[in-house]
């Protein structure tokens, strides 16, 4: 098996995607992810010079607004039901500044 | 004991509506009382939903007493169950992740909303894989599901609490999500007819999202006819999916017309494909010549890129899902891990404990697929080859007007027999491509495997939009196969072995 990932940067990769694994789990997050890398091969083979990609399977979209009209939505106390944590009608955070305190 | 209602067909329940032998409200009843005696192994409902059924059941049954009950819809008085990431305000919609385990609808699905406009009884949500990763539903974060058929093996997935639901007989109808094989896979392992539309023939507005360019969301039952109206009332434009279409089709309306001068499409190297097990390629074999009996004319085709669909799919497939679960962030919804004092260590601990490993897998590749570098390596060449394949069947598609393929590789599986993701991910090796290319494909039951004695399905694929053509070629197989049976263990009304 090629080792695409080093243990370093699957660390980095769950950093940046915000998922905090404990050491023995990046040690099986890197095997597993360098083996589907591996089974990801066949993509790296053929010859794909002047082929357009297509990114959607429903190629000729583009953007269309509706009429600017005012229409209900979602009430504040709705977009909140889900909210872990809230308060004062607003999603509750622990601080992002400086020394922070869960409340 | 009477037949019960999840085991009866569309038109027998509306048959009997009509007559009056029941009554909307008896059917809402028996189906929860069936689901209660009869899901205990299977686990195929997360959640049932009595007061929205009732409510909806109260509002058919005031028709029927008025003589209305031809206006209430095509699905009128019909228990549907819903997979579990398509959002209906008031119910969990949990994706069978511990990350949306609390969390509640806010509102309702189009394409749930449309059946339950054409008169469906909302029965409940159905167990799947995770965010629908997966092809055994052994990733739910709620336990499994089980095969009706034999309970010691998968559904498949990662729709499989719809397909496992509908062979039991709990409800006629379900609704399914299909990224990569999702409808069609479980279908094919349960026995059943599995529905995924041509990309955009269904709206997405409402269904937690996986993969956008490649998620579509289709029917389960156990006759075409069935699913070919529980399509109707589900295809056509919705202005909150921009990629949605509008369908003026009647899926139910060529399905008497027969093969005669269909040309149907064979691809050599699908059956000989390395991995495809000899009764499911005997299987494929055997329907074929029975539509070539009927009057089809059997064309081989080659889809010489179809090989590299897989590779292409799990790079397409984990970017987009990188990209879609950036949404949990533990604050607006979803699982928050307590006590935290910065919201660094926040986001970290409630996405790890939020996702299972499928997931964080799926999240932590795609995220290395777009990295700098490696996105020109991979990612850009996956949106080539997605050219290529779509190129392939549409040539293909100058010569036939549909093509059968096998749908899995082999029948259900035992639950922990698959426990490295690489030789799971090989279960979609023919679904796959149809995802890739936006085609329309359907599992249609064939009978049972000679070796393993489990159903065994064979996948139609049409041309985009053009999924009436499947729908023709399938009731044809039905009227040599018959529609789907209920699994023996759960049929007259048994509760399992």
């Amino acid at each position: 098996m090629t080792q695409h990932l080093s243990e370093a940067d699957v660390r980095g990769i769950a950093e940046y995607t915000r998922i905090g694994l404990t050491a023995e789990e990046v040690v099986a997050m890197t095997a597993d992810l360098n083996a589907i890398i591996d089974s990801l091969a066949p993509i790296t083979e053929f010859d794909l010079d002047g082929v357009e990609p297509t990114f959607h399977p429903i190629g000729d979209l583009s953007n269309v607004m509706r009429d600017d009209t005012v229409r209900g939505s979602f009430a504040q106390a709705v977009a909140l039901e889900n909210a872990p944590k809230q308060e004062n009608g607003s999603f509750l955070i622990p601080s992002i500044l400086g020394e922070g305190g869960d409340r | 004991m009477a037949t019960p209602f999840g085991s009866m067909s569309v038109r027998e329940l509306q048959a009997g509506l009509a007559a009056k032998e029941f009554s909307a409200a008896e059917v809402a009843r028996g189906t929860f009382e069936r689901i209660e005696a009869a899901d205990g192994v299977v686990h195929s409902f997360l959640e049932t939903t009595e007061k929205l059924a009732l409510d909806a059941a109260s509002r058919i049954d005031g028709a029927i007493a008025e003589g209305r009950l031809a206006e209430m819809g095509p699905l009128a008085g019909v228990p549907v169950g819903y997979k579990d990431n398509l959002n209906l305000t008031g119910t969990h919609t949990t994706c069978a992740s511990n990350m949306l385990r609390d969390y509640v609808s806010p509102y309702t699905a189009t394409c749930v909303e449309r059946t339950l406009r054409a008169g469906a009884l909302p029965i409940g949500k159905l167990n799947m894989d995770e965010f629908a990763f997966g092809g055994s539903t052994e990733t739910s974060a709620f336990g499994p599901t089980r095969n009706p058929w034999d309970t010691e093996r998968v559904p498949g997935g990662s729709s499989g609490g719809s397909a496992a639901a509908v062979a039991a007989g709990l409800v006629p109808v379900s609704l399914g999500s299909d990224t990569g094989g999702s409808i069609r896979q479980p279908g094919s392992f349960c026995g059943l007819v599995g529905v995924k539309p041509t990309y955009g023939v269904v709206s997405r507005y409402g269904v937690v999202a996986f993969g956008s360019s490649l998620d579509q969301v289709g029917p389960f039952a156990r006759s075409v006819e069935d699913a070919a109206l529980t399509l109707n009332a589900l295809a056509g434009r919705d202005e909150l999916d921009c990629t949605s279409q509008p369908s003026d089709v009647d899926f139910t309306a060529n399905l008497a017309e027969g093969v005669r001068g269909m040309r149907i499409g064979i691809v050599p190297a699908f059956l000989e494909a390395a991995g495809l097990a000899p009764e499911v390629k005997a299987k494929a074999q055997e329907a074929a010549l029975a539509l070539e009996k009927m009057g089809a004319e059997l064309v081989e085709v080659e889809l010489p890129h179809a090989q590299a669909a897989m590779s292409a799919y799990y790079v397409l497939g984990p970017c987009e899902a990188f990209s879609n679960l950036a949404r949990f962030d533990s604050v607006r919804y979803g699982y928050c891990d307590p006590g935290h004092k910065d919201l660094g260590s926040q986001y970290e601990a409630s996405r790890a404990r939020g996702f299972g490993p499928e997931a964080r897998r799926r999240i932590m590749l795609g995220s290395y697929l777009l990295s700098a570098g490696v996105y020109d390596r991979y990612y850009y060449p996956a949106q080539q080859v997605r050219t290529l394949i779509t190129r392939d069947y549409a040539a293909a598609y100058e010569s036939v007007d549909c093509i059968l393929t096998p749908v899995a590789p082999r029948t259900a599986f035992k639950l922990g027999e698959i426990g490295d993701p690489t030789e799971m991910y090989l279960g979609d090796m023919f679904t796959i491509s149809i995802n890739i290319a936006g085609n329309g494909g359907m599992s249609v039951p064939v009978g049972l495997g000679a070796d393993t004695g489990l159903p065994v399905g064979v996948q139609l694929i049409a041309p985009p939009f053009k999924d009436a053509n499947m729908f023709r070629a399938a009731a044809a197989l039905e009227t040599v196969y018959g529609p789907a049976p209920v699994a023996p263990d759960y049929a007259d009304g048994k509760v399992g072995a």
